[in-house]
């Protein structure tokens, strides 16, 4: 951590309404390395408020469920990083929730071997608050064969997606699953192919929250979020190759 | 330097041999009936992966072994401990299902039928060096030396006259989608494999569904059996295990019946209470976490509609 940060973290800490921890939970060896490249450097706390639910295990290394909810810092949420420490490809999502989306996601996601991972939410004040889970793998789960790709006609299904909208008082909670190979490069000759952008646009067009996807997900990718209201909502998605895909809830 | 370098190996690397026996105790449960009886815990180093029951039966033509363990190492011990209790050879292998506890002692019994349903056969070809590596990182160097080995024969259900002993072998599917369930007609022990867990949580890696677990249930509790010999967990005598296999079937699939319904994600359902009666049931948490990864997906997916224009 360079002084900078430090000098920051002492004057939260000092003022005293932010549970800071300047040292990483885990203590990863890879920990400076994605706080310098995903986080640039900027001020971080490791911060219990935010929840990250991981399985303690992985019991498949293709799908890995991940839960995040930074829900408590609510108002505030700019921005949410998620990501792999050990993956080959640790980046797995930056999602942009707008004031009328819950700052909450969960996905599935492909481990290679067992791995701390970490939710960034990034709050208006410019401080990362960060939350820490490990995740013990046989691992594998980057380099299998891809599932979809054996499936034949998988093309026919490609950017079809199964959703499902459930009340839960203020919010409603989206749930979805895209039929998608989320090809990641590292099989077989495949070269990569995956969904890249998300946006979820209320009835007029706009957009409630944005979000950006890297091939650390997991094939056929499972998504919920949660919405303020019961209006209707669209889900619109684009890969890597440009195809675009919407749906409806 | 080279002698101190021999030294040092000498000292850390001993120990760790000499406490890889499974020093197996066959227990004698019926007539001609035996059982090494593993630990109801997980996969560990300490246990060698001798968390399986393992049965054979001295029948007037030699043994029928029913599964061969988690390790080649097993299986030869198994094998000598076959040789310390009849001098009988042994006549034959049935395979109960394809998971590595069950299997991968086969390397100790080359010299004999190891037979099995085809499914499970299948089963073993396509997942069976995968399953192997995972025993490797989870119970170390006591699978040295083990690998897969398939069996050299199909058995059809129905009935099988060994040697005095007249077996019914049942075609069943609710665990891995081929499970062979063998009631000793003679005796009255029922071997129910893997269909059958006693105060060891289930699991679920290749059920098609927990509906056929519960119908194969029903099949073999209504057998003419007087002894029940789980694949995991303590013998009995009564029908509690099959009691608390239909309470915890149930129970699991309501979780995630009522999970689908409202929506939640797999991290909330692995996270539920787990009920006070199955307290006595040991690795509950462990095999739920499982269990949803492997089953949750498919009651999810039934309250999901297609949505894309």
């Amino acid at each position: 951590m360079d002084m900078r940060s430090l000098l920051l973290l002492a004057l939260l800490g000092l003022s005293g309404h932010l549970p800071a921890e300047g040292k990483d939970p885990l203590q990863s060896a890879m920990w400076d390395f994605y706080h310098r490249r995903l986080l640039e450097g900027a001020p971080v706390v490791f911060d219990q408020r935010v929840r990250l639910e991981v399985p303690p295990f992985a019991e498949d290394a293709r799908q890995v469920p991940i839960h995040i909810d930074a829900s408590a810092l609510d108002g505030e949420v700019v921005k949410i990083i998620a990501w792999a420490e050990l993956n080959p490809i640790p980046h797995i999502f930056t999602f942009h929730p707008g004031p009328r989306l819950r700052p909450l996601l969960a996905i599935r996601i492909r481990v290679e071997q067992a791995t701390p991972i970490r939710a960034a939410v990034l709050t208006r004040d410019g401080v990362w608050h960060v939350a820490s889970a490990r995740v013990d793998a046989a691992g594998g789960g980057c380099t299998a064969p891809s599932v979809v790709r054996a499936q034949e006609g998988w093309e026919d299904h490609l950017g079809q997606v199964l959703g499902g909208r459930f009340p839960r008082g203020e919010f409603d909670r989206l749930r979805l699953e895209v039929s998608h190979p989320m090809d990641n490069g590292l099989v077989g000759g495949i070269p990569e192919f995956y969904l890249d952008q998300a946006e979820l646009r209320a009835a007029d067009g706009s957009v409630l929250g944005r979000l950006e996807l890297f091939p650390a997900v997991s094939e056929n990718p499972s998504l919920t979020f949660e919405v303020r209201g019961d209006e209707p909502t669209r889900l619109w998605l684009r890969d890597n190759s440009g195809n675009e895909f919407e749906a409806d809830f | 330097m080279r002698p101190l370098i021999l030294t040092l190996l000498l000292c850390f690397a001993l120990p760790a041999w000499a406490e890889l026996d499974y020093r197996l105790e066959p227990r004698q449960i019926a007539e001609d009936t035996w059982l090494l009886e593993g630990s109801t815990d997980n996969f560990a180093q300490a246990n060698g992966g001798n968390i399986v029951n393992i049965g054979f039966i001295v029948t007037g033509a030699g043994v029928v072994v029913i599964d061969t363990g988690p390790s080649r190492r097993y299986g030869e011990a198994l094998r000598q401990a076959i040789a310390r209790v009849t001098d009988k050879p042994v006549e034959r292998v049935l395979l109960t299902h394809h998971h590595p506890d069950h299997v991968l002692g086969n390397q100790a019994f080359t010299d004999v039928p190891i037979q099995a349903l085809a499914g499970t056969t299948e089963l073993l070809r396509q997942q069976g060096n995968a399953m192997a590596d995972n025993m490797y990182r989870l119970v170390g160097d006591w699978m040295r030396g083990t690998e897969v080995v398939l069996p050299g024969e199909t058995v059809e259900p129905g009935v099988l006259e060994v040697g005095g002993h007249r077996l019914r072998l049942l075609g069943l599917g609710g665990h891995t989608g081929a499970d062979l369930a063998i009631l000793d007609e003679t005796t009255g022990v029922l071997f129910a494999g893997d269909l059958v867990f006693y105060q060891r949580a289930l699991t679920t890696p290749n059920s098609p569904g927990l509906d056929v677990w519960l119908d194969d249930l029903k099949t073999l509790e209504q057998l003419p059996w007087t002894l029940i010999v789980p694949g995991h967990g303590p013998v009995a005598r009564n029908d509690a295990p099959f009691a608390q296999m239909r309470d915890y079937l149930g129970w699991l699939d309501s979780v995630m019946r009522q999970g689908a319904q409202k929506g939640a994600d797999m991290n909330e359902l692995m996270q539920v209470p787990i009920p006070e009666r199955f307290a006595g049931v040991s690795l509950t948490r462990y095999e739920l976490i499982r269990s949803v990864s492997h089953l949750y997906p498919r009651y999810a997916a039934e309250r999901l509609r297609r949505v894309d224009r």
